[in-house]
């Protein structure tokens, strides 16, 4: 079962949270996409097929080779940072 | 009494030329965020470029621990929040990691043990965070660093073991080359768990994890304390908290860091943006014939087959270059244990002394090997040998040639040295007189003398055989 | 001079010929650019700067336009979310790279729905796109600003990202051509993910010559981007004449078929379909054969929950590094936890939360079974079937729309099961990474409808090289929105 607590607890997992008028919405949401979901898991065999990630494989692939590229200049890395110290980001205390 | 079980999860960050996924310097820097691209702070549009060499890496030692390879090289997404994670995800192995099913064989005081690997994976460093009163900055330098981590079974049951397997593993990351696995730079970092049973117990107890200790002291403390505490907690007939717990190294207790909740959910799928690339059979045969034969290896050869003590062999394994400069020795016909002798004292002080790496050091295997055949052979004295290295080494000069030079070889021509001896016993009449009337030790005045009119090259061995000789004849 | 009919052949003589410059075909788009930016809405950023590198390559001095989700070193780009409404990027995009050093002039940075995950053009932090041929109604999205300077006559391409028909669709609603070639042709480096496996970038012109054009300077290799193909070695722009005699093309049967609607007294879909079977008729008539095939239905009902469901997961994970730490509006609050939450809280329409949010529980380890990797399934179910087809025909050809561009008040209940498939059947081109292209094929209640041509992965040429061909049959080529009295 989809409630709006667990919906807020998605959100809050995500970082954000919504007016509670939003959650509504998203209830009613939810109830369409299950339905159609559900429309999925009763494709015939769909258990059999393998789950596919990339649209093709059928082409040459290879892994980087090891070499060094410029870095950004330290100005361009806090460019965008608004509160920096030192040359770094600073952020409130993170305690662990 | 309780035994203890124990688990580890090592991290080790690859020495690569540019980090796993982009072509940032790989480098342990202090100057922050010098060695920073686009795709090392996660900005938008950025796409992961996975580095070959790190891969072959992490196949290698993958390979090292006897784990079994995949078939092709593919990546996660491990999805969390976290202030020193600029995209919001690692990118790391859970569908296919690069060894699973390993074990290493390790040295516990002198028994062997079994640690098994449940698998290895290559993944990504974080940025660091540096903490202040109030506040506390990021350096993206270290995040995209390639960074190995080891899972082992919970199949340790001491700190000892514990402890052995940290130096045995990180000896691999030596002799693969694929790490400098430097603990003080963070290069090498260990997530123990711990929990406590009853020996009639079936089921492994509570587990409490400590996170990211880097000193292997810090790890056998810590394990040490932990059995304590949760040895009390049992013998009160109290529970033990599934938690992590952080270690303080000024007072050496441990402290609960933060209560296990539920399992955070990391959402893994795989990475998208990283198609798979096929491991070909002659990827992975390459990388097998990269791969030395291991300290464990080298040390029951060293003592079974060479018949080293078990103190020189230890001492010759326990760095690969060392042990490697020893078989180059023993590759020229050199007796293995004078070999051993010779690495372990003559070589290992002038290194320590000089405060210089093998690499740098003038004396190769093959002008060792001559020096130790000569002294073998009687043709030189072992003080004269070492007296020769030891001059070579200041003068950064072949030892051949410093005994052509110097003319120094041992004069075993027996006439000659008869001839000589005579010389020294018609000089001292009286001493050859003690000698006769049964001073023995006299003999050794005439091989000083001898010594001294030969400037130290009489072969001394035979220099006082024939002393006795024309002794006898007078 | 107008030169907003001019296609790239025709600037390109002009400028050769020294019959205009760059710098004047810039003043000019900017110009227009303005003069619709109040009604249309088109541009998040317009270029004030004329800028260009030298170059002899063939769109040299070229002005065009820029989805505001390519990354573009030192020019504001927003995504057209809060959330980035003052990033400024500190490296190009591959896209915008490649377009530089090829001489072509960026006019502006185009609106669209915010991070691209939207279908109506109304999303955007920057305001509503409007329908040039009628401004009551959606452009459609998310490409909505592209797709509306390229139907305005203000540049004669526009660059546009489509993850499920985010080119095609609004390529449809404008009367302009659209075109996402296969997937990898284009590099994605400096795009803005949104899902990662079902990204592609694509072109906007007006002609189908001018798409090939673009897609020859853009396709290639790139090292930034691990999925980018080799080059084919194909000139595409030089490959639109080959004989199509005897090229087979196919369309799903009944979801094409006026009489499976006949119930429902939509006008406009009915007449959307009879022109799509003029089409077919034209067709044939230059040499097509065009079968109509059944597909299982039960796999076309799915596509387009398949699509949300991988879509929403990408794009929950893609769009974590939004935070407001590191670039961004820096949220207030006592401790990092409160920064971040504030900034996202803050920084996304409600729209995309809803959206993470079904990203986020699809992903949940206890759903992960059961809604990502089933549609996963569904994914590659589709996409065999698909290639199995596509073993006998050419390409697939279907109406882009079972309409025309929705009035801003009419949008959702085109979700409606009756328009399930019609609606959404593109999305197919990005499960199987197919190339794709929709281009104008007639209009109805006077507003543009298209067709689109979907062909083999890789075979971007045949793709371009059918369009042409129909393009050149149907006679609404180099179409600009209100024709001669322009707004």
């Amino acid at each position: 079962m989809v409630t709006k607590e667990k919906l807020k607890s998605y959100a809050s997992k995500l970082m954000f949270d919504m007016d509670d008028a939003e959650y509504e919405i998203l209830l009613s949401e939810f109830d369409v996409i299950l339905r159609q979901i559900e429309l999925i898991n009763k494709i015939d065999n769909i258990s059999d097929v393998k789950p596919m990630t990339f649209p093709f494989l059928d082409y040459e692939r290879e892994l980087r080779e090891d070499k060094i590229e410029e870095s950004l200049e330290i100005d361009e890395v806090l460019l965008n940072a608004k509160f920096k110290v030192n040359d770094q980001v600073k952020v409130p205390k993170v305690v662990e | 009494m309780y035994k203890t079980v124990i688990g580890l999860e090592v991290h080790c960050e690859l020495k690569t030329l540019s980090k796993n996924f982009s072509g940032s310097k790989n480098t342990y820097s202090t100057k922050p965020n010098e060695n920073v691209t686009p795709v090392d702070l996660g900005l938008p549009g950025i796409l992961p470029a996975p580095n070959k060499e790190a891969a072959r890496s992490a196949l290698k030692t993958a390979i090292a621990l006897n784990c079994n390879t995949p078939d092709e090289v593919i990546f996660d997404r491990k999805n969390y929040f976290y202030p020193d994670l600029p995209k919001g995800y690692q990118i790391t192995q859970v569908t296919k990691p690069m060894g699973k099913n390993g074990y290493l064989l390790v040295d516990v005081n002198g028994m062997p043990k079994k640690v098994e690997i449940h698998q290895l994976h290559l993944e990504e460093d974080t940025a660091s965070l540096e903490h202040f009163n109030t506040y506390s900055l990021i350096d993206y330098n270290r995040s995209g660093i390639p960074l190995m981590e080891i899972v082992t079974e919970p199949c340790m049951n001491s700190a000892d073991e514990a402890v052995s397997f940290l130096e045995a593993l990180r000896n691999v990351f030596l002799y693969c080359g694929v790490s400098e696995a430097d603990s003080k730079k963070g290069q090498m970092r260990c997530d123990v768990n711990i929990s406590l049973m009853k020996d009639s117990d079936t089921e492994l107890g509570t587990k409490v994890e400590m996170k990211n200790i880097n000193a292997f002291s810090s790890v056998r403390a810590s394990i040490e304390y932990e059995i304590k505490r949760q040895a009390k907690i049992l013998d009160d007939g109290g529970k033990v908290i599934q938690e992590t717990r952080r270690y303080d190294e000024e007072d050496g207790n441990t402290y609960t860091m933060r209560e296990k909740v539920d399992a955070i959910d990391y959402k893994y799928f795989i990475e998208p943006n990283i198609p798979p690339v096929k491991l070909t059979f002659d990827f992975i045969e390459e990388i097998k014939k990269e791969i030395p034969v291991l300290q464990y290896e080298r040390h029951l050869k060293y003592v079974n087959t060479y018949g080293l003590s078990e103190y020189d062999a230890t001492i010759l394994v326990r760095e690969k270059n060392i042990a490697d400069y020893f078989e180059e020795v023993i590759s020229y016909e050199v007796d293995s244990k004078s070999a051993a002798s010779w690495v372990t004292t003559v070589v290992l002080a002038s290194l320590n002394k000089l405060n210089l790496t093998l690499k740098e050091f003038f004396i190769t295997p093959k002008m060792l090997a001559g020096v130790i055949k000569l002294v073998d052979n009687n043709k030189l004295s072992l003080r004269q040998g070492q007296k020769i290295l030891y001059q070579a080494i200041q003068d950064r000069k072949d030892p051949m040639a410093i005994i052509e030079e110097s003319k120094i070889e041992q004069i075993e021509d027996k006439d000659t040295l008869i001839k000589i001896v005579n010389e020294a016993l018609d000089e001292s009449p009286d001493v050859v007189k003690q000698y006769k009337e049964g001073a023995y030790y006299a003999a050794n005045f005439f091989v000083g003398s001898v010594m001294k009119k030969t400037k130290g090259q009489a072969n001394p061995k035979l220099t006082l055989e024939i002393i006795k000789e024309e002794m006898e004849k007078r | 001079m107008d030169y907003r009919y001019s296609d790239i052949d025709t600037l390109r003589s002009l400028l050769s010929n020294n019959e205009t410059t760059p710098e004047s075909l810039f003043k000019e788009a900017k110009s227009l650019a303005h003069k619709y930016q109040s009604s249309i809405n088109p541009f998040v950023t317009i270029v004030d700067e004329y800028q260009k590198e030298s170059s002899n390559s063939y769109i040299d001095g070229i002005p065009y336009a820029l989805k505001d989700n390519f990354s573009t070193k030192g020019m504001l780009t927003t995504a057209s979310s809060n959330i980035m409404k003052d990033y400024v990027p500190v490296y190009d995009s591959t896209v915008y790279k490649k377009l530089k050093e090829a001489g072509a002039v960026l006019v502006g940075k185009t609106v669209l729905d915010e991070l691209a995950m939207g279908g109506t053009g109304t999303t955007g932090h920057t305001g509503i796109v409007k329908n040039p041929w009628d401004l009551s109604r959606m452009i459609g999205g998310s490409s909505a600003g592209s797709a509306a300077s390229v139907a305005l006559g203000i540049v004669p391409f526009a660059i546009g990202s489509d993850t499920g028909d985010s080119i095609r669709k609004p390529a449809a609603f404008g009367g302009v051509v659209g075109f996402k070639p296969t997937y990898g042709r284009i590099s994605r480096y400096g795009l803005f993910a949104f899902a990662s496996s079902l990204d592609h970038v694509g072109c906007f012109s007006r002609i189908v010559k001018d798409a090939a054009i673009i897609t020859d300077i853009l396709k290639g290799r790139d090292k930034y981007d691990m999925t980018s193909l080799s080059d084919d070695d194909k000139v595409y722009s030089e490959l639109l004449n080959n004989d199509i005699c005897g090229k087979k093309l196919f369309y799903f049967k009944d979801i094409c078929n006026p009489e499976y609607y006949k119930d429902s007294n939509d006008e406009i879909l009915l007449k959307t379909l009879e022109e799509f079977h003029n089409t077919i008729e034209k067709c044939r008539e230059i040499g097509f054969i065009v079968d109509e095939v059944p597909f299982k239905k039960d796999l076309l009902t799915a596509i387009y929950p398949t699509y949300m469901i991988i879509s929403c997961a990408e794009a929950t994970s893609n769009n974590a590094n939004l935070t407001g730490i590191q670039f961004g509006p820096r949220a207030e609050g006592d401790n990092i936890n409160d920064i971040m939450f504030n900034a996202r809280t803050r920084g996304f329409s409600e729209l995309i939360k809803r959206r993470f949010i079904l990203g986020s529980f699809i992903l949940q380890k206890e759903n992960q079974e059961k809604f990502f990797l089933n549609a996963s399934r569904v994914r590659r179910m589709i996409v065999d079937d698909m290639n199995k087809l596509f073993e006998e025909y050419d390409g697939l050809i279907m109406p882009a729309s079972g309409g025309i561009a929705p009035h801003f008040d009419e949008a959702s209940d085109r979700l409606s099961d009756r328009y399930l498939i019609l609606e959404n059947h593109l999305d197919i081109g990005n499960f199987g990474g197919y190339p794709s292209i929709t281009i104008p094929s007639g209009f109805v209640d006077n507003m543009p409808i298209a067709i689109n041509i979907t062909g083999r992965q890789k075979e971007d040429d045949w793709v371009l090289n059918m369009a042409y061909k129909i393009e050149a049959k149907l006679g609404f080529k180099g179409q600009i929105a209100g024709g001669e009295d322009n707004v």
